[in-house]
C-alpha cells in the first residue's frame, strides 16, 4: 500500500502563506534575525566611534550594542502585539 | 547723555571745516600755480604763439602728464624764472596787481573750460545720439516709432531723411510732394472749367477722303504744325530729287501725289503735271512730247498705264535736266513707237493665256461628265442589286411565315385530340373504380357475416399481450432504478475508499465528478457535490490519521504559547516559552476552560474519532491559541463537510432504492 500510493501526489508546500502552527516560530526567527543583525550594527558603530571619537574607551561599544538590541526589541515586541489581536483591516471604526 | 555730548562737541567741530577749506584751497592754487608755470605762460605779459599752440595739441593727443615737457622757449624760460620771483607775492594776498596777475585769471579759466567743454560734449554727444536715433529709425520701425513719439523735431528729421532717400530711389517723382498736399493742409487745387475733355462735333471742312488729312498719310501730320513752305521742300526733294526745284510752287498738291500709292491709275490728275511740268522746260530746249495714256492702244490696261508712266516719268526728267541737247531724244522717239510693240505683246500673251485657260475649262468639263455617268451607273447598279437582295428576302420571310402558322396549326390540333382522349379515359377508370368499390363492399359484408366470433377472439389474445408486455415494461424501469441506485452507492463508495486510503492528501476530483456524472440530474446530488468547497476537492483532504498527526504538532505549539497574556510582548513569548515545559500534562477528559485542558479533550475525542467534537473544542480557544490551531481547524471543518456531502449522497441513493416499486 505505502508503496504503491504515487509520490507525485505529495502536497507542494505553499510559499504563499506559512501553516498557522508555524507562524510563532517564523515570528521568533524573525526576531532573532533582527536582533543579531541591529546588535551587530550598533556594536560597529559603537567601536567605530569609539576608535574615532572616544580613545578606545570600550563603553560607545556596550551603547551600540544596546541601541541594536533595544531597536530589535521594540520591533519584535510591536509584532508580537500586532498579531495577536485579530486584523482589524478594512473594517470601520465606529467611534462614540 | 551721550548725544547731548555729540551736540556738545559738534559746535567745537563746526568752525574746523570752514578753517580748513581754505586752507585746502591755499594749497591748491598753490599746487595749481607751480603746475600750470611749466605749459602756460598767460602771466607772461608778451606771450609766444608756439609753446600755446603747442599744449593744446598735446593735451588732446596724449594725457599731458605722460608727455615730457619740451624745453621752454628762450622766453618762456624766462618766464619760468621770472615766475619764481613772483611767487612769494602770490601765497598772501597782498595787493591787487600782483593778486589780480598771477592767481585771478587762473580759477575762472578751469571753470570756463571746464563749463565749455561739458557744453561742447553735450552738444557733441547729443547731435551724435539724434544722428544715431534717425539713423536708427530709418533701420528699425519699432525705433521710429518711438524716436518720432517722444523726440522733438525727431519726426521731422526722419522724414527728411526718407524723403531724401524716396527722392534718390525714384528721380521721375523728384518734383511732386509724395503725400497729397490736402494732408498737409494746404490750398485745395482748383481745377479751371474749361480744362480737360468737352463734347463736341467735329467740323467736316474736308469730307472726302481724298482730300489730304491724317488718315491719308501720318507723315503730314507734322508739317501742318510748322511754316508750310520750309517744311515742304525738304519733303519734295527727299521724293525725287531731280523735279525739286521747278516744282516748289506745286507744293500744296504734290505731297498728296508722291505719299500716295504710285500703282494706283489717277487717270483726272496724271495729265496736268505732265503738261505742267512741259511748260516750264520748254524755254532752254525742245521739250520731249510726253505720251499721251489715254490715246495709247489697250489704254485701260494697267500694265500699259504704268509703263506710260514710268516713260513720261523719264520724259519729264530729262526735259527739267536744262543742259540736255536734244541727245535723248531720237531714243525716247524709239521707246515711245516700241510701245505699240510692248501692247501687242502682251496681247498676245493674254490671248494665249485666254486659249490656254478655257481648255483646261473644257478638259474639266469632260472630265467631270464622265464622273458623274460613272457615279449614276453605279447607283443603278446597287438600287438593282438591292432590290433583289429585298425581294428574296421577302420570299424567305413568307415561306418561314407560312410554315409556323402551319405548325401551330398542327401542334393544336394534337393537342386537343390528346386531351379528348384523356377525358375519355378518366370516365372509364372511374367507371371501373366504382365497380370495383361496390364489389369489395359486397365481399366484406359476406366475410364479416360468415366470420364474427373468430375475429372477436383473436382480439381478446392481442390486448392480453399488450398488457404483459406493458407489465414487462414496467419491471424494466424498476430494474434500471435499482442499477441505477447502485452505481451511485458505489460512487459514493469510491469516493470513500479514496479519501480513506490516501496517505498525503491528494484530490479526488474524478472521483466526485464520476459521482456526479452517475447521479445524472439528481437535485439532492448535485447539492450535496455543490456545497462541499472547491479547495477541498481540488487540494485533497487528510484522512483520521493524518489529522490527528497534525493535531499533534499544532498542540505542541499551542502548548507553548497556552500561559500568554493578552496583548503579550517579546518578554511574556519568552515567560511563555519556559513555563510550558515544566507544565504538567493533562489527560483525559479534563474539566476546565484553560488551553491544556482543551487539548486533552480534543486529543480523546480525536482518538475515539469524534472530529466534529473535536473541532468544537479547539474552537472554543482563544488568543495565541486559536491563531495557531486556526488551519487545523480550518482543514478539520473541510473533512467534516466532505463527509456530510458524502453521507447525504449515500441516503440519498438508499432512499432511491427504497422508493423504487
Amino acid at each position: 500500500m505505502a508503496d504503491e500510493s504515487p509520490k507525485p501526489t505529495a502536497p507542494v508546500p505553499r510559499t504563499t502563506r506559512p501553516m498557522s502552527e508555524a507562524l510563532l516560530n517564523e515570528k521568533w526567527d524573525r526576531c532573532l534575525s533582527s536582533m543579531l543583525i541591529r546588535s551587530g550594527l550598533g556594536v560597529s558603530f559603537g567601536v567605530v566611534f569609539s576608535v574615532l571619537l572616544f580613545k578606545r574607551r570600550a563603553w560607545p561599544a556596550w551603547v551600540g550594542l544596546g541601541f541594536g538590541a533595544g531597536r530589535a526589541w521594540e520591533e519584535c515586541d510591536n509584532s508580537f502585539k500586532r498579531t495577536a489581536a485579530p486584523s482589524k483591516d478594512g473594517l470601520r471604526v465606529m467611534r462614540p | 547723555m551721550l548725544r547731548a555730548s555729540i551736540l556738545r562737541a559738534r559746535p567745537a567741530l563746526r568752525p574746523i571745516a570752514p578753517g580748513a577749506r581754505p586752507q585746502r584751497r591755499v594749497a591748491q592754487r598753490f599746487y595749481a600755480d607751480g603746475k600750470k608755470l611749466g605749459d602756460t605762460t598767460i602771466p607772461n605779459p608778451s606771450p609766444t604763439v608756439s609753446p600755446t599752440n603747442a599744449s593744446p595739441v598735446e593735451n588732446a593727443a596724449i594725457p599731458p602728464s605722460d608727455v615730457p615737457k619740451p624745453p621752454p622757449a628762450p622766453e618762456a624760460a624766462s618766464a619760468t624764472r621770472s615766475a619764481p620771483v613772483a611767487q612769494p607775492a602770490t601765497t598772501p594776498p597782498t595787493g591787487p596787481g600782483s593778486a589780480s596777475v598771477a592767481p585771478d585769471p587762473q580759477p575762472p579759466k578751469p571753470k570756463k573750460r571746464r563749463l565749455r567743454r561739458l557744453l561742447f560734449w553735450t552738444v557733441l554727444l547729443s547731435t551724435l545720439g539724434y544722428a544715431g536715433g534717425v539713423w536708427y529709425s530709418l533701420v528699425s520701425d519699432n525705433f521710429h516709432d518711438f524716436f518720432t513719439e517722444y523726440i522733438p523735431f525727431g519726426e521731422d528729421a526722419v522724414a527728411y531723411f526718407e524723403e531724401r532717400e524716396f527722392r534718390k530711389r525714384f528721380p521721375g517723382r523728384a518734383g511732386q510732394p509724395r503725400l497729397h498736399p490736402q494732408v498737409r493742409g494746404e490750398n485745395k487745387v482748383t481745377i479751371p472749367g474749361k480744362s480737360g475733355l468737352t463734347s463736341r462735333v467735329a467740323d467736316h471742312d474736308g469730307s472726302d477722303l481724298a482730300a489730304k488729312g491724317p488718315h491719308v498719310s501720318a507723315v503730314d501730320a507734322n508739317p501742318q504744325s510748322g511754316p508750310p513752305a520750309q517744311t515742304a521742300a525738304p519733303k519734295v526733294g527727299s521724293d525725287d530729287p531731280a523735279t525739286g526745284e521747278p516744282k516748289k510752287d506745286r507744293v500744296d498738291e504734290k505731297p498728296t501725289e508722291s505719299a500716295s500709292h504710285h500703282l494706283l491709275p489717277k487717270d483726272e490728275k496724271k495729265p496736268e503735271p505732265a503738261k505742267e511740268t512741259k511748260a516750264p522746260a520748254a524755254a532752254p530746249a525742245q521739250p520731249i512730247m510726253p505720251i499721251d495714256h489715254l490715246n495709247v492702244p489697250q489704254a485701260g490696261e494697267p500694265v500699259v498705264q504704268d509703263v506710260v508712266k514710268i516713260v513720261n516719268d523719264i520724259i519729264t526728267v530729262i526735259n527739267a535736266d536744262p543742259s540736255r541737247a536734244s541727245k535723248y531724244d531720237s531714243t525716247l522717239e524709239k521707246a515711245k513707237s516700241d510701245l505699240g510693240k510692248v501692247v501687242s505683246d502682251i496681247n498676245l500673251l493674254k490671248e494665249n493665256l485666254r486659249k490656254s485657260a478655257e481648255e483646261k475649262i473644257k478638259a474639266a468639263h469632260s472630265e467631270f461628265d464622265a464622273a458623274a455617268k460613272e457615279l449614276v451607273q453605279r447607283l443603278d447598279h446597287q438600287m438593282q442589286a438591292q432590290e433583289t437582295h429585298w425581294k428574296e428576302e421577302y420570299e424567305n420571310e413568307r415561306e418561314r411565315l407560312a410554315q409556323s402558322y402551319r405548325e401551330r396549326l398542327q401542334a393544336e390540333l394534337d393537342a386537343a385530340k390528346k386531351v379528348y382522349e384523356q377525358k375519355l379515359k378518366n370516365e372509364l377508370l372511374e367507371q371501373s373504380i366504382s365497380l370495383q368499390r361496390s364489389f369489395a363492399s359486397s365481399v366484406r359484408d359476406q366475410v364479416e357475416a360468415e366470420r364474427d366470433g373468430r375475429l372477436g377472439k383473436l382480439n381478446e389474445l392481442s390486448s392480453s399481450v399488450h398488457e404483459l408486455e406493458e407489465l414487462t415494461a414496467e419491471w424494466n424501469s424498476v430494474v434500471d432504478a435499482n442499477l441505477k441506485t447502485q452505481h451511485l452507492v458505489v460512487a459514493v463508495e469510491a469516493v470513500k475508499a479514496a479519501l480513506e486510503n490516501q496517505i498525503t492528501p491528494r484530490p479526488f476530483i474524478t472521483e466526485l465528478a464520476a459521482l456526479k456524472e452517475i447521479a445524472a440530474d439528481d437535485p439532492v446530488v448535485s447539492a450535496a457535490v455543490a456545497s462541499i468547497n472547491p479547495a477541498a476537492y481540488q487540494r485533497g483532504i487528510p484522512n483520521s490519521a493524518q489529522l490527528i498527526d497534525r493535531f499533534r504538532r499544532v498542540a505542541q505549539e499551542v502548548r507553548k504559547a497556552a500561559l500568554l497574556p493578552e496583548d503579550a510582548g517579546v518578554a511574556s513569548h519568552l515567560a511563555s516559552l519556559a513555563m510550558s515545559k515544566v507544565l504538567f500534562r493533562k489527560s483525559g477528559l479534563a474539566v476546565g476552560q484553560d488551553v491544556e485542558a482543551v487539548l486533552a479533550r480534543t486529543e480523546v475525542l480525536l482518538e475515539e474519532g469524534d472530529l466534529d467534537a473535536a473541532a468544537r473544542e479547539m474552537n472554543g480557544l482563544q488568543g495565541w491559541a486559536k491563531v495557531l490551531s486556526k488551519d487545523w481547524l480550518s482543514e478539520c471543518r473541510r473533512v467534516l463537510e466532505v463527509r456530510q456531502a458524502l453521507d447525504v449522497v449515500a441516503t440519498e441513493a438508499r432512499l432511491q432504492s427504497l422508493l423504487v416499486d
